[in-house]
């Protein structure tokens, strides 16, 4: 066994753990498997996988940029590795992201619908357009092995002047357009991160990350293979980061003094602590070993600098992408040791391939051998099996492989029943809806609801002849009657029929041969209709038809009805062209009447969070 | 007692289950690999695919094969496979428990049917347990997992046949579904690690064994160069 077995051998087991994880997400929800809640809908896949994926890729736009452009050819022996591990990180980003999407089946939609207002929208584009480019940059070199797809080698190395200005230039886009994406949170992300100029923060310190991470990856994986790492190299790149760290640490800080936050800086804070923390990770410390020349070309010194500054850079995207939002949420939030394999899941795979390919293509100058393929070498017994397990290749696919599944169904095993077992969504019954004149509709009284002007609904429709238009129903003993008589459930269809009640004694008391006709089969589609008996249960002329007795949700019956007769009143009131948008019901003033006394709105105001909005889902369990 | 009945078939059987499916499909694939790379390797590349075949269909379905030797031991295993295999994927209540968990079922078995097949399985296993104790040839090329497996498989149809018939031991059902579930999960771990396995790599027995002792070309000489023994006839 040797250093690349070993890793191999723990890389296979993380992934095959975090495969079933991952697929116990897709059956099962993002509820049952992470901790992430409505105030906090970007947890780890977000905060680390993506973000902090996104720029530990930066190596391949930097290096390509010193080798192509700037023509420093000594930097060659490492451009292929630093635009595989770029490619592999965008791998990793976009896998992160299809796991962390509610509805990942949609992400295709940003193609055809487009919203260029969106910050997401670039950021979508450009992982799409600069992992294709760095797939074309890259492939020339496993395109190397096969000699039939030479002319598409060749037409590609043609290409690669103008695909390494595409990749910068994508690049350049994407990493700042990832701080764009912050910029519309100015009340969530604290004040010591938020920053007007966080596209040109998130670029620069991408800059260094990049550097950085290149020289991470050259000496892990010089350990790993037992070869002389590329220490001149990494000394010159270190010389160059800390003038990048220097431009970054400069910014910041002018920031900060220019939008007089600097009293947030010692205040002894949580936060304060996080940022001084990160500071000297990410800039400071490493910037006093790589400006001092005995560190700068001490292997050691190499290490612990580039493991500074990746960590540390790290850890800033984790702050700003939703660490450092909890204050203002008031939400706590820890990653579930579901996410937490994913997320190890995700970065192993990626080893895994970056590993393969260094192994069976010409991405070093040498390619690494393994020391037990060499045809002198003597077979060895495998310690747990007593046998030999053949040459090298197989041996390895055969621990490899056991390695994975064992994992795999210990990772199974450990999903908690009751996440898998759970609903989802925690039933919610409806009251009845508030006022007079004007309603406050708020089914499960969490005081998120929607004024509705009744008697202005009334007027503007006919006045008595109107109520049959939405109230379609007339159950027994009752008249146009009330939505949450049928519509019991805030977030679930509900049976609105009652088989107990008609055949229980204490009930309507029906034999099965009043509505179940004799030799039929006894179920709702052969039994009699409802209004067979009920002769006035549904009045004619009503806006919506009832199809079947299992009344749908409190908040979808109220959408459907209101957004249908609001769409098809927009054409012929140009006046109001929101009508049937969100904010026509959905206002973001509450109204008058819930003000109390002394004029506050008696609102839900947990923990001072913001009022962004009167709707809000349910809790998930 | 519930929280053992929850354990064995929550957990332990995903557990279980995922190690049998995946143990299974990764040696199918491993022996497809290999196969794959022995026939790069051979220098002789004429394989009788058509002959490998035709062995293949005889010995999955081996009727021909069944009056060759030993009738009587070779009709019971076919009919112990039979068991075996149709009871625990067409049992009803296991495809009740399959519709709870993955949304959609299958044909069942009548419940008549279930039952006879499952005694007749117990019967045929034991049989064939005793058959190669009895028998001196048998007993003499048998390892130690030959005997243990019978005996381990006919437990879950002891077992479910009890808790499927209440009237026979009613106090004793939960005593008897753990004893089903983890005699279940156990033969699920141990599927892909013994030799079980031929469920899914019988059929590659025959490639397998047409491929096998193709050497790849001038093998000799690089072994001869190896002992320093070159120009040495092998």
């Amino acid at each position: 066994m040797n250093r690349v077995h070993i890793t191999k051998l723990i890389l296979w087991m993380i992934t095959g753990f975090a495969v079933a994880v991952g697929i116990t997400r897709f059956l099962y929800g993002l509820g049952a498997t992470t901790n992430l809640t409505d105030a906090t809908p970007w947890g780890l896949w977000i905060g680390f996988d993506v973000m902090a994926g996104v720029a530990l890729a930066g190596g391949g736009f930097v290096i390509t940029a010193i080798v192509y452009i700037m023509r420093r050819e000594e930097f060659h022996p490492i451009v292929k590795p630093a635009v595989l591990t770029a490619f592999l990180g965008y791998l990793a980003v976009i896998a992160s992201l299809l796991v962390d999407l509610g509805l990942p089946w949609n992400i295709w939609h940003m193609m055809v619908f487009w919203n260029p207002h969106s910050p997401l929208f670039e950021v979508g584009w450009c992982v799409m357009l600069y992992t294709t480019v760095l797939l074309l940059e890259f492939s020339p070199v496993p395109l190397e092995k096969v000699s039939r797809y030479a002319k598409i080698r060749n037409f590609l190395l043609k290409f690669r002047f103008p695909l390494v200005m595409l990749g910068i230039m994508l690049s350049t886009l994407h990493q700042s357009s990832l701080g764009s994406l912050f910029l519309i949170m100015p009340f969530k992300l604290y004040p010591l991160w938020y920053s007007n100029i966080l596209p040109i923060q998130f670029f620069i310190s991408a800059v260094a990350l990049g550097l950085m991470m290149v020289a991470l990856e050259s000496l892990v994986s010089s350990y790993l293979y037992r070869r002389p790492a590329e220490y001149h190299l990494i000394a010159k790149l270190g010389k160059t980061v800390v003038w990048v760290l220097l431009i970054y640490f400069i910014i910041k800080m002018t920031d900060i003094v220019i939008s007089d936050k600097q009293e947030l800086l010692f205040n002894g804070s949580w936060e304060s602590i996080l940022f001084i923390t990160e500071i000297l990770i990410a800039i400071i410390i490493p910037m006093i070993i790589f400006s001092t020349r005995r560190f700068r070309n001490n292997p050691a010194g190499q290490w612990i600098g580039s493991i500074l500054v990746v960590s540390g850079m790290v850890f800033n995207r984790i702050n700003v992408g939703g660490l450092t939002m909890l204050r203002a949420t008031g939400d706590s939030y820890f990653p579930s040791w579901m996410e937490l394999s994913v997320s190890a899941g995700v970065i192993s795979a990626a080893i895994l391939i970056f590993l393969f390919a260094i192994e069976k293509f010409h991405v070093w100058e040498t390619p690494p051998r393994d020391p037990e393929a060499e045809p002198h070498k003597l077979p060895r017994f495998d310690t747990a099996s007593q046998t030999w397990l053949g040459i090298p290749a197989v041996a390895g696919r055969t621990k490899y492989t056991l390695i994975f599944i064992l994992s795999f169904a210990l990772g199974l095993a450990l999903i908690p029943s009751p996440n898998i077992r759970s609903r989802g969504i925690s039933l919610a019954p409806v009251a009845p809806a508030r006022g007079g004149d004007t309603l406050f509709i708020d089914g499960n009284r969490d005081l998120y609801g929607v004024s509705f002007n009744h008697i202005r609904h009334i007027e503007q429709n006919g006045n008595k002849k109107s109520c049959i238009i939405c109230h379609h129903m007339n159950i027994p003993l009752d008249k146009q009657s009330g939505c949450y008589h049928c519509h019991r459930m805030m977030y679930e269809s509900y049976d609105a029929f009652g088989h107990e009640w008609h055949s229980h004694k204490s009930g309507a008391n029906l034999a099965c041969g009043k509505c179940h006709l004799e030799g039929q089969e006894k179920n709702a589609i052969s039994a009699k209709k409802c209004d067979q008996c009920h002769i006035d249960l549904i009045p004619p002329g009503a806006l919506i038809t009832i199809e079947q007795y299992n009344a749908p949700a409190y908040v979808d019956a109220m959408h459907i009805l209101c957004v249908k007769c609001h769409r098809e009143k927009v054409p012929s009131l140009p006046e109001k062209p929101n009508l049937a948008r969100c904010t026509a019901c959905h206002e973001s003033i509450p109204p008058d009447y819930l003000k109390d006394t002394e004029g506050n709105h008696n609102v839900n105001t947990k923990n001072n969070r913001p009022y962004f909005n009167r709707v809000m889902l349910p809790g998930l369990k | 007692m519930d929280t053992f009945l929850e354990f064995a078939s929550g957990s332990l059987f995903r557990l279980s289950f995922a190690i049998m499916a995946m143990g299974l499909l990764r040696i199918l694939v491993l022996d497809i690999w290999a196969a794959i790379e022995a026939y790069k390797r051979a220098g002789d590349k004429n394989v009788p695919w058509n002959q490998a075949f035709r062995k293949t269909i005889a010995w999955l379905f081996p009727v021909s094969k069944v009056l060759n030797s030993r009738p009587a031991y070779s009709l019971l295993s076919i009919f112990f496979h039979i068991g075996l295999i149709i009871i625990p994927i067409f049992l009803y209540a296991h495809v009740q428990l399959w519709k709870g968990g993955i949304g959609f079922g299958w044909f069942t078995l009548p419940k008549l049917w279930a039952d006879y097949l499952t005694l007749g399985t117990i019967i045929f296993g034991l049989a064939l347990f005793i058959g190669r104790i009895v028998n001196r040839a048998s007993l003499y090329i048998s390892r130690k997992q030959d005997f243990l497996w019978p005996l381990l498989l006919i437990i879950p149809f002891i077992t479910g046949y009890l808790c499927a018939n209440l009237n026979l031991m009613p106090k004793y059902y939960d005593v008897f579904m753990l004893m089903h579930i983890l005699s279940g999960d156990l033969i699920f771990i141990l599927m892909p690690f013994t030799k079980i396995a031929h469920c899914v790599i019988m059929p590659l027995s025959q490639f397998i064994l047409a491929l096998a002792w193709r050497f790849p070309p001038n093998t000799d000489e690089p072994i001869c160069a190896t002992l320093n023994k070159k120009g040495t006839p092998v």
